[in-house]
């Protein structure tokens, strides 16, 4: 049962705002002094898009089942501090397997008409 | 380049609240204990992405910037809780162009796998 399977949602904007990509950085131990740490990615491609996902009717997630079990981030260029991004989150697969759903959601990111990151992540939903 | 040196993580709740604020994934499995729980958690568990995050900064120590960075990716096999002690490790897989493979694998105290698939691309300089 494929539920949403290829379905896309609206471009996100995300500026990378000064003060917290620094409190990110120091939450996680990077040099705050670095610039944007590369799992910053979490902020600007991932959880941007992902609450469309979990917000959708249509995909009914269960997220109180959800894990997060895969991840994957490429970048071409690394953001800089300051810089806005446009994020589009698309599901990839949305599959049953042995009572497990599995499903695969694909970000890109640009930023100024040109690929930045993109971002994928594969949830198992318990049935 | 030389193989990176282990490195050891030591898990705390405030490190685990402070990414949930810097993130914004306030999930609370990741902050309240019952939460958790009641989820069929022992009790709050790291962020994965914390735990990727983590990741990161162990390759990002080897390779000295992280611009040089282009790819990241792991599976979260194990969870992973306040107390643990997570040791990142990173083998040279091969170089292709212009981009050396490194693998890399993270292991608890107890020697369980909590990230496999481990692997980043970066720019060979």
């Amino acid at each position: 049962m494929s539920k949403v399977a290829g379905k896309t949602y609206p471009q996100v904007e995300t500026r990378l705002e000064a003060d917290h990509v620094r409190a990110f950085a120091e939450a996680i131990g990077a040099d705050p002094q670095a610039g944007v740490p590369p799992t910053y990615a979490a902020v600007y491609a991932l959880f941007s898009t992902a609450v469309q996902l979990y917000g959708d009717e249509d995909a009914a997630v269960d997220f109180q089942h959800l894990l997060h079990s895969e991840q994957e981030f490429s970048w071409t260029r690394h953001p800089e501090v300051g810089e806005t991004v446009l994020a589009r989150g698309r599901v990839e697969e949305d599959v049953e397997r042995r009572n497990l759903r599995f499903l695969t959601y694909a970000t890109s990111v640009d930023s100024g008409g040109e690929p930045l990151c993109s971002s994928r992540m594969v949830n198992v939903i318990r049935g | 380049m030389k193989e990176p040196q282990p490195h050891t993580w030591e898990v705390t709740r405030e490190q685990i609240r402070a990414y949930a604020e810097a993130s914004g994934d306030r999930n609370p499995i990741h902050l309240d204990d019952d939460a958790a729980r009641a989820a069929g958690l022992p009790g709050v568990i790291a962020h994965g992405m914390l735990g990727m995050a983590q990741l990161s900064n162990f390759v990002v120590g080897w390779t000295g910037d992280h611009r040089r960075l282009r790819r990241l990716r792991c599976r979260f096999s194990a969870m992973i809780v306040p107390g643990d002690r997570i040791t990142f490790s990173g083998r040279i897989a091969g170089e292709r162009d212009g981009l050396v493979e490194l693998e890399l694998e993270a292991q608890n105290q107890k020697g369980e796998r909590v990230l496999t698939k481990g692997l980043a691309e970066v720019t060979a300089s």
